[in-house]
């Protein structure tokens, strides 16, 4: 350590010693002076130029999350509106096949009717004609079994009246 | 005061001595009003710390980027925001600009000197000149902060708050928060020089592995202590004399 019993001069060891304090006041302006402009200025200009750029990069982030959130609702609104259209559409198309629907029962059914009615009315006609045929057929068969009769003796109110009878009952078969 | 000595045995005497004068400057006749005036020890330990710390603080703060590329550049922020964000918690925002290199210098040339002891460098803390330097610019700049913020009629007048017969104490107090900082940081290291001292002088030959134990204590770890309590005190001192709040 070299402390004890040492050559040369020694100052006291509590003392004021001017030219000590004038210089370590220099030495320490200049340690100052050294930290200041080799250390501190430039960390510190790195540090205000750090947090100016994530100032930007965060703004810029910001601002394009905006740009994506506007541009999302863009979407979900088109998207919205697309599928409002398409269940437009398909109840529009829904109602048009069920009014065509009850449309084609609708005919069907008119057709069905007119058909129905048709035959009816053909049914009625043949079963008229038919009566008639027969009516006729009935008068030739009677004036065949009027002549046949006739071979034998008959009254002609006998023969009107077997006529008639036998008319009716033909009628009623 | 005449230098320490002791009589251990009746023999042997074991002396402890103020800084060694070591360069004699005749320039510094005149100004200091001495003769043959020399350069004490203390400060040339401090022309070879302040080497060091132009070298270490060049080569810490050159081509920093952005966007950190190096161990380097991450120490030398970290070195930065230390002193900064200790400055703006102990003074507040104000100051933090102002005083952070101010507190970094001192605090650097504080520990390194400190640490010159180490390296067989007689401590340039443990000269009472070295540190009541310190100590005056830190009265100066509690006089300069007192006189900003309250103006020179505050600065009066603080000396008679909060009463007029605190005068005398407020005057003491003014002189007695220096001279303590100073003796704080001078009487720490020079009591460690001084224990080293005798240990190494009881143990003689036998000077191993204590004296390691002892210089671990109050070369490093005293000294961090002692620097970063001076710097601290600085801190409070400044921010105790604003009188803006």
């Amino acid at each position: 350590m070299g402390m004890t019993l040492m050559d040369g001069e020694m100052l006291q060891l509590v003392n004021i010693n001017p030219s000590t304090i004038v210089f370590t006041l220099i030495n320490t302006l200049i340690i100052l002076l050294l930290y200041t402009f080799f250390l501190h200025k430039p960390v510190m200009k790195i540090l205000e130029q750090r947090k100016e750029q994530i100032g930007n990069e965060m703004k810029a982030a910001e601002d394009a999350q905006k740009e994506a959130e506007a541009i999302k609702a863009e979407y979900t609104s088109k998207l919205k509106e697309s599928q409002e259209e398409a269940a437009q559409i398909v109840s529009a198309a829904v109602k048009r096949a069920g009014e065509r629907e009850n449309q084609i029962i609708a005919e069907a059914q008119q057709e069905a009717a007119d058909l129905k009615k048709k035959a009816e009315e053909s049914i009625e006609l043949e079963k008229k004609k038919a009566i008639n045929e027969i009516k006729d057929q009935i008068s030739d068969i009677v004036i065949m079994a009027s002549e046949k009769v006739c071979e034998k003796e008959i009254s002609k109110s006998d023969n009107e009246a077997l006529i008639n009878k036998f008319i009716a009952e033909v009628g009623n078969k | 005061m005449m230098p320490i000595s002791l009589n251990i045995l009746a023999e042997e005497e074991f002396t402890v001595n103020g800084p060694l004068r070591s360069i004699p400057l005749p320039f510094l006749n005149d100004i200091v009003g001495e003769e043959n005036a020399c350069i004490a020890e203390s400060v040339v330990t401090q022309w070879v710390v302040m080497v060091i710390l132009a070298v270490v603080f060049f080569i810490l703060g050159r081509n920093l980027k952005v966007k950190p590329e190096t161990k380097r550049q991450v120490v030398a922020e970290w070195i930065v925001n230390f002193f900064v964000g200790n400055v703006e918690t102990s003074m507040g925002t104000y100051y933090k600009k102002r005083y952070a290199p101010y507190i970094g210098a001192l605090f650097c040339f504080c520990i390194l000197s400190c640490l010159m002891g180490l390296f067989g460098f007689r401590n340039p803390t443990a000269d009472v000149s070295v540190t009541g330097t310190w100590a005056i610019i830190t009265f100066v700049l509690v006089l300069w902060t007192k006189i900003r913020t309250g103006g020179f009629k505050g600065y009066l007048h603080s000396f008679i708050e909060p009463l007029p017969f605190m005068l005398p104490f407020n005057i003491i107090g003014d002189f007695a928060n220096p001279i303590s900082q100073a003796m704080r940081l001078f009487g720490n290291n020079l009591s460690g020089m001084v224990i080293g001292g005798l240990v190494y002088f009881a143990l003689g030959s036998f000077a191993i592995a204590v004296p390691a134990v002892l210089s671990l204590y109050f070369d490093l770890f005293s000294a961090v202590i002692q620097s970063y309590i001076f710097c601290t005190l600085t801190m409070s001192y400044v921010a105790m004399a604003d009188m803006s709040e």
